[in-house]
């Protein structure tokens, strides 16, 4: 595979002031029709390496060659006159445009009077899609796609501005498990077309499944770059982390306890909003963890929903610890289940409330210690104290109590929520994806607090989109299939194929 | 017959001002400022149509001077809201403020006269009789011998209905609406748009503006715009700026506001009348919220 080096990122150096170092002497050399994985955990220095290649942050030291020269872009848009372009993680289209419009947008054919030559630009388009076997229709209304397609016409977007390298930012964050070998194929025939791609994980399967070489960054240094089928996946890990990281599952036996959530005969109607579930029954234990397996939009939102009472529910009933909540208000069931969301910034947290007023919230309301004169006011003193406890004992890394909570990096957002949740001590636990988004490290630490809570005798229905995750955690796993739950087995009698297989609508199980 | 011919002509007459502030309001609407200056800028253009035609004596400068005195306007608008990212709505008042202000102040100081300025002097934009239509029997009248700021403003319609759906600046228009970060990222500077839309916006209002000082009457009087530039708010925003639906409610509009001067003539007391505009914006409003209700 002799290629030549098109992008060669020599000794890069960014400082922000006054003292963090971003980025620390790194060289990365890109070579021509490869896909480059560059991984690293949040905080690496990936995006800041990224933005410095584009123009959007300026670098203290370091050279940047393409083809040979030395160049030094100030705006993405000079990258993408030079043929670099990005795709970033929050996809940027207009809903209201087409597929077409929002593809020339910026780079329009035009005829006399500034009129869009309507009939090129279709053509154009239309090709580019051929050309790459994209499979999209031009005139569709881009609202009306699905996020994957929506993804495409990003990267087509930039193919139509003849882009040889493309940049794609966790390209894989906003996509269903089934919606992603698509991508890596369309990468792959990229990459066969002579396009370069630079790919940023932090996903290592994802990374060992489509890269050609691997570059690792960890606090703002180059651990090292290898050939992909050089390593394993311990290995990258082990280079993403700085230490040995555990893929087996550390769940202890034990013994379960009393039920502690009775869900039975679940009925939610469908709506323009979410769909129908039906029939659903489902027992969590006391020192038991229950996965609820499933495609993404099979049943797993409407089941949170139902049970934190933000949807109505048709029929059957729901009871925690003997108490039927199946109509109760939300309050009430908050003083007997936890719920970490899916979707930290809107249903978890305030992402513009202070880091405190985030982690007092139902605290507030159900602990009479923390108002006073009868609760008027709010008691700041306990709020901070107790802020301080989820601080240390939740091993948060923040400033200050009073600092936005967006401030905080992922990871110690979801820290805080976990920390505010387990703390309400209630015997039911909900965790919606709580590791979504999150690095390595941070996943582990938020495994472990899951087992301790099951050691310490609690109940968890754990919602995860990642069967690996499901099965290091999980004593049984239910299956959801189009709002039917079609199994639920014991973790030790089944495994990753056959649940896969239920997930995708395979044949009916018997209950165990 | 002649009613109708009458109602006719006090339709047009009266939509004209209205859907030139509508239209350039469209423009800033599409490019997603919440633009509610139109009402200032038109003030300020009419005073400065009137300023313009009395000492150059000329109404093509007085029109000129209009747009100029509007675009005067607009520069504040993009300095403060555009540049220093102040509220647009905040701006807006603001400047509607400041055109009452500034108008009544410089009229005083001007001219030396309160109330109103009207002189043999100011020169008038002349009417129009079309060269072949003057002379077919009803369509003639219907159509010829109006100001030429009504046909301008027929034109304005076209050209604004296919400047925004039908050219690459349009689709950059309408995109710094929708999104303007994603129109930036495209290698266009949303703000760049923007501006573009609020010069455009002003020369519209300027146009409005010359039209009532020179053209609806021959006067400046304070405040004269008298709430037509929300009332073409209103109209973009019923239609979501549709340079088409524009021409339709500003016709509705014109035919309110001729009716009032027909009626003046009956026993309806005057201030009754003159209501009539103002309370059809409120009942279209309403029959638009109903159509959009059923909608969803």
């Amino acid at each position: 595979m002799a290629r030549g080096v098109l992008i060669d990122l020599q000794r890069i150096t960014k400082v922000f002031p006054p003292d963090t170092i971003a980025l620390d002497n790194v060289s990365v050399s890109f070579e021509a029709g490869e896909i480059h994985a560059l991984v690293g955990e949040n905080g690496a220095g990936k995006s800041t390496l990224m933005k410095v290649l584009f123009g959007l942050e300026r670098r203290n030291a370091g050279d940047i060659l393409y083809r040979g020269e030395k160049v030094d872009f100030r705006t993405p848009r000079e990258a993408i006159a030079a043929g670099i372009g990005m795709v970033h993680q929050e996809i940027l289209l207009i809903p209201e445009y087409t597929v077409w419009e929002n593809i020339v947008l910026g780079a329009e054919p035009v005829g006399p009077l500034g009129r869009l030559d309507v009939r090129r630009a279709r053509d154009v388009v239309r090709a580019k899609i051929e050309e790459f076997q994209f499979n999209l229709d031009v005139d569709a209304l881009v609202g009306d796609i699905s996020v994957a397609a929506r993804q495409k016409v990003e990267i087509l977007k930039l193919l139509y501005r003849n882009v040889a390298v493309l940049v794609l930012d966790e390209p894989t964050a906003v996509l269903t498990p089934q919606e992603i070998p698509q991508l890596f194929g369309e990468l792959r025939r990229l990459r066969d077309k002579g396009k370069t791609i630079i790919f940023i994980s932090h996903r290592l399967d994802e990374v060992l499944a489509l890269s050609d070489r691997v570059t690792v960054l960890r606090r703002g240094r180059v651990v090292g770059t290898s050939r992909t089928v050089d390593l394993t996946k311990e290995d990258l890990a082990r280079q993403m982390v700085g230490r040995d990281v555990l893929f087996v599952s550390q769940r202890q036996p034990q013994e379960r306890g009393d039920t502690v959530l009775r869900v039975r005969d679940l009925e939610v109607r469908g709506t323009d909003r979410h769909g129908p579930l039906h029939d659903i029954s489902v027992e969590v234990h006391a020192g038991e963890i229950v996965g609820v397996a499933g495609v993404e939009g099979n049943g797993q939102f409407e089941l949170v929903n139902a049970i934190m009472g933000l949807i109505p529910v048709a029929a059957g009933s729901i009871e925690i610890e003997a108490k039927d909540v199946t109509h109760a208000d939300i309050l009430t069931r908050r003083s007997l289940m936890s719920f970490v969301s899916q979707d930290r910034g809107r249903m978890g947290a305030s992402l513009t409330a202070s880091v405190l007023e985030d982690a007092i919230m139902t605290h507030h309301t159900l602990d009479p210690t923390f108002t006073r004169w009868h609760g008027v006011g709010l008691d700041y003193r306990r709020a901070r104290s107790f802020t301080e406890e989820i601080r240390k004992r939740f091993d948060v890394s923040m400033r200050h109590p009073a600092d936005q909570f967006q401030s905080l990096s992922g990871g110690n957002q979801q820290k805080v929520i976990l920390g505010r949740e387990l703390l309400l001590d209630t015997p039911f636990v909900l965790m919606d994806q709580p590791t979504r988004g999150l690095d390595i490290g941070s996943i582990e630490y938020v495994h472990q607090l899951i087992l301790d809570l099951r050691t310490n005798g609690r109940a968890v229905l754990l919602i995860s989109a990642d069967l690996e995750e499901l099965f290091m955690m999980a004593d049984r796993i239910v299956t959801v299939y189009r709002g039917v739950m079609v199994a639920d087995l014991p973790v030790e009698e089944t495994n990753v194929g056959d649940v896969g297989l239920l997930m995708l609508g395979g044949i009916r199980r018997a209950h165990a | 017959m002649n009613i109708f011919f009458g109602l006719v002509s006090a339709t047009l007459v009266g939509a004209t001002p209205i859907l030139l502030s509508a239209i350039g309001g469209a423009f800033t609407f599409y490019a997603g400022i919440f633009n509610i200056a139109m009402e200032g800028m038109m003030l300020m253009g009419a005073f400065c149509a009137v300023l313009g035609s009395y000492f150059l004596h000329s109404w093509l400068a007085g029109i000129a001077c209009g747009i100029a005195g509007a675009l005067v306007m607009a520069g504040i608008f993009v300095l403060f809201a555009v540049r220093l990212h102040t509220d647009e709505f905040l701006t807006g008042i603001a400047l509607n403020l400041f055109a009452v202000g500034a108008t009544t102040f410089l009229l005083r100081d001007i001219f030396r006269v309160k109330g109103a300025f009207t002189n043999a002097g100011i020169r008038a934009i002349p009417t129009v009789t079309l060269p072949l239509l003057d002379h077919i029997p009803v369509v003639g009248r219907l159509l010829s011998g109006y100001n030429a700021m009504v046909y301008v403003a027929g034109l304005v319609v076209i050209v604004a209905a296919f400047a925004i759906f039908h050219t690459r600046f349009g689709l950059r228009l309408r995109a710094a609406g929708y999104n303007a970060a994603c129109l930036s990222s495209s290698g266009v500077p949303a703000s760049t748009v923007r501006i573009w839309s609020l010069v455009i916006c002003a020369v519209c209002c300027g146009l409005a503006g010359a039209y009532l000082s020179l053209g609806y009457v021959r006067l400046f009087s304070e405040n004269m715009s008298a709430g037509r530039g929300w009332i073409s708010l209103a109209a973009i925003i019923l239609v979501s700026g549709n340079p088409w639906g524009i021409a339709i409610i500003s016709l509705l509009f014109g035919f309110f506001d001729g009716l009032t001067v027909f009626l003046q003539g009956s026993r309806i007391p005057t201030q009754f009348t003159a209501m009539i505009p103002y309370a059809a914006t409120l009942v279209s409003l309403y029959f638009y919220s109903l159509r959009r209700k059923g909608r969803t």
